[in-house]
């Protein structure tokens, strides 16, 4: 395991690579959630990379601008900078795996997204060549709901904030509106864009339009693994998660949606794990090696 | 699983309790009475229970009473899944 500085402009990116001890069958980019979910996730995240570099995959963990140890303020990021970093994430990962290993040409390239992260993993698949499988932790449906509950921060906060005497004051100019003025926002310690707002609220976990001139015959749209984390003993059915899993069948991925046992780590109060998680994910993509 | 057991086991969860929610009852008080429930441990919960119910909570739905005691949080969940 290393971590690396990678030069993508504008600034650097941190990331670290997750080696397996021998050349790699495989290749797996990680696409992290958004905010504080990112960093409740860090451990799982870690365990998973690892996991997958025991089994012979190379995993890529970059922290996107303004996130983590990358360059840039969070209050610089925009979805679109976003995009670009992924995109270049990929084209790196490949790069650097055809010089540490080049009896491995063309390695299978898979991208693992947590949450909000893949929604950005939708919304470049287009654009970063041919992709093994496509791994889902947790997807979030809809960046609208993503920035709804990362807003929300904000009316909680001043709702459990406000004593009685705070009644006579004037209340704070709501987000929304401040995004909408197209002005940055302060929200739970995190400056947001409103290029940041603006596109992950349009974000949605539809795949790009399959294009024939980008998916030659030998390579077929990427296997999406949709996995799903619950204690439930009884998890309801989700109409919606359902409607965009059939969009993915219909444009002819295979879709395969699982449900694994444990705690919503990405948003417990206490960094908590979930073994189950890494097998399953192991299964999606370490064991198949594509 | 009904909903108060639900919301429980969500509770206890969010707010890693280790299986303390479980021993709630509906007159069991939630805000002010239990210290790992602050404003970011109250966002996640809306939002667990949001996905685990499918439900959306908009911010005139909330109150600070919503989150008094179990019961008056079973009540607003019950009410939106019926709703």
């Amino acid at each position: 395991m290393e971590a690396l500085h990678l030069d993508i402009a504008p600034g650097r990116r941190y990331a670290v690579v997750h080696e397996p001890g021998e050349p790699p069958r495989a290749l797996v980019v990680h696409v992290h959630a958004f905010a504080d979910e990112m960093n409740k996730a860090r451990r799982m995240v870690a365990l998973q990379a690892r996991a997958l570099a025991a089994e012979g995959v190379a995993v890529l963990v970059p922290d996107l601008l303004g996130c983590g140890d990358s360059d840039g303020d969070f209050g610089d990021a925009t979805w679109d900078a976003w995009r670009s970093d992924v995109v270049n994430a990929c084209a790196l990962a490949r790069q650097m795996a055809s010089e540490r290993w080049p009896s491995r040409q063309g390695l299978p390239l898979s991208l693992w997204g947590l949450r909000a992260g893949c929604l950005l993993i939708a919304d470049v698949m287009q654009h970063v060549g041919p992709l093994a499988s496509l791994v889902f932790w947790q997807p979030a449906l809809d960046g609208k709901q993503v920035l709804q509950q990362f807003l929300r921060l904000q009316s909680v906060g001043m709702l459990l904030g406000r004593g009685p005497r705070d009644a006579a004051k004037e209340a704070p100019v709501p987000a929304r509106k401040q995004l909408a003025m197209g002005q940055h926002v302060e929200v739970a310690g995190y400056r947001l864009h409103p290029a940041l707002a603006a596109g992950l609220e349009s974000a949605r976990l539809l795949p790009q339009p399959t294009q024939t001139a980008v998916y030659p015959i030998e390579a077929p749209p990427a296997q999406v693994h949709w996995l799903e984390i619950s204690n439930q003993p009884q998890p309801e059915p989700n109409p919606a998660a359902r409607a965009a899993q059939d969009a993915w069948r219909a444009a002819g991925h295979i879709m395969r949606h699982r449900r694994v046992p444990g705690p919503a780590f990405w948003q417990t109060t206490e960094i908590e794990e979930a073994p189950a998680l890494i097998g399953a994910t192991l299964g999606a993509i370490g064991r198949a090696g594509a | 699983m009904d909903v108060t057991t639900n919301v429980l086991h969500t509770l206890d969860e969010v707010l890693s309790l280790k299986g303390r929610a479980l021993t709630f009852d509906r007159a069991s008080p939630l805000l002010g009475a239990i210290p790992e429930l602050d404003s970011m441990a109250v966002v996640s919960l809306i939002t667990t229970l949001e996905e685990r119910f499918g439900i959306v909570v908009d911010d005139d739905d909330i109150d600070g009473s919503t989150f008094a005691t179990v019961g008056s949080l079973v009540d607003f969940v019950a009410g939106k899944v019926g709703g």
